[in-house]
C-alpha cells in the first residue's frame, strides 16, 4: 500500500474525527432528545403535576453530602426490570417498582452507580426510621452486623459522650429518606407500605411514572413462565403472575424496619 | 531474520547520527512510577479495608469510598497517562526520525501534569470536608477530577499534542509505522474525549453543578468511562506495544494492513459502547441493544490485534525465558484478548443479568488497565528507559520477579473476583437470601483479592526500585550492542534468531 505521508496524516485526522463525531451524534446526542430524559423545560408546571417534584434545598445539600462521600460507589440507584431485584428491594408485601426514566430529572450529577458493595438505594427511602439511619451512619456494624460499610463519624459531633447528628447527617438522611418518594410529599409520620396503592407495587412514584415502571416489573416477572430464554435469572422458588397479587414477602435486609418515629427531617 | 528486512519493515530504527536527547522520557518517567507506588499503595488499602472495614475508621480522608476513585483516577490519570507520554517522547522521534520537537516544553508537561494531579488526589480525599464545586468531587465514576485539575490535564495534553505533532511534522520517514498510527489516535482521541467527558456539563451549568440532569447525565458519563478505557488507554497501549513488541522480540511486524484494519474498527466502534453499562438501566431498550451489538463488532479490532501480535512473534517463542519485555508484552496480549471477550459477552443481558454490579466487573476491568495496558506500558519501560539512560538494566533477576509477581498476583486477584463476582450476582437473584449473606459469603474472595493485590503491589515496588537505580549507578555510556548483552540476547541470541 502506498501512503502519501502528508496526505495520509491529514485524512487519518479527519477520519478519526468523523467516526469520532457520527457515534457521538447517534449514542449521545440523538438519545438526549428522548422527553423523558430530562425536564419539559417549556411546561414545568405541568410536569410537576404528573411526575416527581424538584428536590428541597436541604435535601439537595443531603445530596451534596453523598456526592462528597462517594456513596455512590457502593450503592446504585436503579432497580432493573428483574424478578429477584424487585422482590429484593420491595417493602413488606409491597414489590419494589423497576426505575422510571424520570425519577432521574432532577439528578445532576446522576447517582446511577455500577457496583453493589451494599444493596440498592432507589427504593431506600422510609424504609428505615431516622433514628436508625443516624446509627448506622455512625457505626453501620452495630445496626448490621457483618457490614463492610465505612463509619462516617466525621458526620456526627460529640457531646458529652453522645455522637449528636451534625447538619451535614441531617441533610444526607433527608435526602436518603426521599429515594423512590415524591420530595416533598414523604412524611415518615403519615407513610405506611402500601401509601394508598392497593396493587401490590410500592408506595413509589406519581401515577404517570408508576403504569410505565409497573408494566416494566409486570413484563419481567411474567417473564419466569415463558420459559428459560428470555433472559431472567430464575432465583428460589419459581413464581407464577398470580403470585404478585398474593405478594410474596421477603427477608428486610439488615435488621427488620424499626416502625417509622416522628418527622425528623426537618432540622 | 535478515536485519534488512526488519529494517525496511521497521522504519524506527534510527540513522546511527541521530542522538535524542531523552530527557522528557525521563521526566514523565519518574511523575509515573512516583504515582503508581502511591496509587498502588491506596489500591492495596482499599482492598484491606474490605476486610478491616475499620481500619483508619475515623479518618475521614482515608475513608474508602475517598480513597476509591483517588486510586482509580489516579492509576488512570496518574500512572498510565505519564507513563504513555514517557514512551511516546521516546517513540515518536524514533518513528520520525528526527530529534523531540522541545524536550523543555516535555519537562514542562511532566510538571502541569504532575502538579494537576497532586491537586486532584488532595481535592478527592478532601480532608477540609469542603462542599466547593468546584473542589469537591464530581461524582461521576471516571470523571471524578475536579474541575479545578480539569483545567491543569487539558493545559498538560495540548502542550504533549503540540510537541508531539511538531516532531510528527518535521519527520524524514515516508511512511507510517502503525504505532505512529496508534499515537497520533490517542493524542485526538484523548482531547475528543476528554474535553467532551469533562467540560461540557460544566460550561452548561448555571450554578456549579453539572449542567446535565439524570440520564443525560449517565449516558455522557458512560461515553466518556467508556472511552476512557477504549480511545485512551486502548489506542495509547496498543501503540506502544506495536512498537515494543517487533523491537524486543526482534522481528518484524505480522502484518501491517491487519494493523490498520484494527486501528480503524477500534476508532470506529468503540465510540458506540458506553450504553452496555446500563444494560437493564433506566435506558431506552433499542440504545442498550445498539451497545450489545456493537460490543459484539468490537471482536473485529482486538482479533485484529491479537493475531498480528502473535503473527508477530511466530517463531520466536523462545525468547520467552528470558526476555522480560516480551513476556510483559505476550501476557498483557492473552489478557486484552480474554478482557476484549469479557467485555463483549458481558454487553448480552442474560449476562449482565447476573454479574452487572458484582465483584466480577472489577475483575474485568483490572485486566484491561493493570493485565493488558499496564503490563505493555512495564514492558515499554523495560526496554526504552536503559536505552534513554544510555545504561544497562540494574537487575534482570529483578524484572522477573516483578513479572511474575504481576502476573501471578493479578491471576489470583481477578479470578477470586471473577469466581467471587458471579456468585454473588447469582446469590442477589435470589430474594430469599438477605443481602447481608450474600456479603459475608464473597468475604474469603476479597481476602484473596487483597493478597493478589499486595503481590502486583510488591511488583510495582521492585519496577520503581529498578528504576531508580538503573537511572542513579554511575556507568559509562553503554551503546545499543552492550544493552542488549545486558537483557542476555547479544550476538549469541540474534545469530540464533
Amino acid at each position: 500500500m502506498k501512503i502519501l505521508p502528508e496526505k495520509s496524516a491529514w485524512q487519518t485526522g479527519m477520519g478519526v474525527a468523523l467516526t469520532f463525531v457520527v457515534g457521538l451524534t447517534f449514542t449521545m446526542l440523538l438519545p438526549s432528545f428522548n422527553e423523558n430524559w430530562s425536564l419539559n423545560t417549556l411546561n414545568p408546571a405541568g410536569d410537576q403535576a404528573h411526575y416527581h417534584q424538584p428536590y428541597t434545598a436541604q435535601q439537595l445539600h443531603g445530596r451534596l453530602i453523598y456526592q462528597r462521600e462517594g456513596c455512590v460507589y457502593c450503592h446504585t440507584q436503579q432497580i432493573r426490570p428483574l424478578e429477584g431485584e424487585i422482590k429484593r428491594y420491595s417493602i413488606g408485601t409491597s414489590l419494589a417498582l423497576p426505575s422510571n426514566e424520570r425519577e432521574y430529572v432532577y439528578d445532576r450529577p446522576h447517582f446511577l452507580g455500577t457496583r453493589r458493595i451494599g444493596p440498592d438505594l432507589s427504593r431506600e427511602g422510609g424504609k428505615y426510621s431516622d433514628d436508625w439511619q443516624y446509627s448506622h451512619f455512625y457505626y453501620p456494624r452495630q445496626m448490621v452486623p457483618g457490614s463492610i460499610m465505612p463509619a462516617f463519624t466525621w458526620l456526627f459531633k460529640d457531646n458529652e459522650g453522645t455522637p449528636v447528628p451534625t447538619q451535614e447527617a441531617r441533610d444526607l438522611v433527608a435526602y436518603v429518606q426521599t429515594l423512590g418518594f415524591e420530595r416533598e410529599v414523604y412524611d415518615p409520620a403519615t407513610y405506611n407500605a402500601s401509601n394508598g396503592h392497593d396493587d401490590g407495587w410500592g408506595p413509589w412514584l406519581k401515577p404517570q411514572d408508576r403504569q410505565a415502571s409497573q408494566q416494566l416489573g409486570e413484563n419481567a416477572v411474567n417473564r419466569i413462565t415463558a420459559g428459560p430464554d428470555h433472559g431472567t435469572v430464575r432465583g428460589g422458588t419459581e413464581k407464577t403472575p398470580a403470585d404478585i397479587t398474593t405478594k410474596p414477602g421477603m427477608a428486610p435486609t439488615g435488621p427488620a424496619a424499626p416502625t417509622p418515629t416522628g418527622p425528623a427531617t426537618t432540622p | 531474520m535478515a536485519i534488512e528486512q526488519i529494517k525496511a519493515m521497521q522504519p524506527s530504527a534510527p540513522p546511527e547520527r541521530l542522538q535524542h536527547e531523552d530527557s522528557a522520557v525521563k521526566w514523565a518517567l519518574w511523575v509515573g512510577l512516583g504515582y503508581l507506588v502511591m496509587f498502588g499503595t491506596i489500591g492495596v488499602i482499599a482492598a484491606v479495608k474490605f476486610m478491616i472495614p475499620d481500619l483508619f475508621y475515623s479518618v475521614q480522608w482515608m475513608s474508602w469510598s475517598r480513597i476509591r476513585p483517588a486510586h482509580v483516577q489516579g492509576m488512570i490519570f496518574g500512572w498510565l497517562l505519564p507513563i504513555y507520554m514517557s514512551l511516546f517522547y521516546y517513540m515518536v522521534p524514533r518513528l520520525c526520525g528526527t530529534k523531540l520537537y522541545s524536550e523543555k516544553l516535555g519537562k514542562a508537561t511532566s510538571i502541569v501534569w504532575g502538579i494537576g494531579i497532586l491537586i486532584a488526589t488532595y481535592c478527592l480525599l478532601n480532608p477540609s470536608n469542603t462542599t466547593n464545586l468546584f473542589l469537591v468531587t464530581k461524582g461521576k465514576e471516571y470523571e471524578e477530577y475536579p474541575i479545578v485539575s480539569n483545567i491543569f490535564l487539558l493545559v498538560g495534553w495540548v502542550m504533549l499534542m503540540w510537541n508531539l505533532c511538531n516532531t510528527f511534522a518535521r519527520r524524514t520517514y515516508t511512511q507510517m509505522y502503525a504505532a505512529l498510527w496508534y499515537v497520533m489516535g490517542c493524542l485526538l482521541w484523548t482531547a475528543f474525549v476528554y474535553v467532551i467527558g469533562n467540560w461540557p456539563s460544566q460550561l452548561f451549568s448555571t450554578d456549579g453543578v453539572g449542567g446535565f440532569s439524570g440520564l443525560n447525565d449517565a449516558n455522557i458519563n458512560w461515553f466518556y468511562g467508556h472511552s476512557v478505557v477504549g480511545l485512551i488507554a486502548t489506542p495509547g497501549g496498543l501503540g506502544i506495544a506495536y512498537y515494543f513488541l517487533p523491537k524486543a522480540a526482534n522481528s518484524p511486524l505480522y502484518s501491517h494492513k491487519l494493523s490498520l484494519i484494527g486501528f480503524w474498527t477500534l476508532g470506529a466502534i468503540y465510540i458506540w459502547n458506553g450504553a452496555h453499562h446500563m444494560i437493564y438501566g433506566p435506558i431506552p431498550y433499542w440504545l442498550q441493544t445498539v451497545a450489545t451489538i456493537f460490543s459484539f463488532l468490537l471482536f473485529i479490532p482486538v482479533l485484529s490485534v491479537v493475531t498480528n501480535f502473535f503473527g508477530t512473534i511466530r517463531g520466536e517463542w523462545h525468547q520467552l525465558r528470558t526476555n522480560v519485555p516480551l513476556k510483559f508484552i505476550i501476557a498483557g496480549t492473552v489478557f486484552y484478548f480474554l478482557v476484549s471477550s469479557q467485555g463483549s459477552f458481558q454487553a448480552l443481558r442474560s449476562l449482565s443479568a447476573v454479574v452487572h454490579f458484582t465483584d466480577y466487573i472489577i475483575g474485568h476491568s483490572h485486566m484491561a488497565l493493570f493485565g493488558t495496558f499496564t503490563f505493555y506500558a512495564y514492558a515499554g519501560v523495560y526496554y526504552a528507559i536503559p536505552r534513554a539512560f544510555k545504561k544497562p538494566l540494574y537487575s534482570e533477576g529483578m524484572a522477573d520477579w516483578h513479572f511474575w509477581l504481576s502476573f501471578l498476583g493479578f491471576i489470583v486477584f481477578s479470578a477470586a473476583l471473577w469466581v467471587g463476582g458471579y456468585a454473588q450476582g447469582q446469590m442477589w437473584n435470589d430474594p430469599n437470601i438477605p443481602f447481608i449473606e450474600t456479603v459475608n459469603f464473597m468475604k474469603p474472595f476479597w481476602h484473596a483479592r487483597a493478597g493478589g493485590g499486595a503481590a502486583m503491589l510488591i511488583g510495582m515496588y521492585l519496577f520503581v526500585w529498578n528504576m531508580y537505580k538503573t537511572a542513579t549507578v554511575p556507568a559509562p555510556p553503554a551503546t545499543e550492542d552492550e544493552i542488549r548483552v545486558a537483557e542476555g540476547r547479544g550476538a549469541a541470541a540474534q545469530a540464533n534468531a
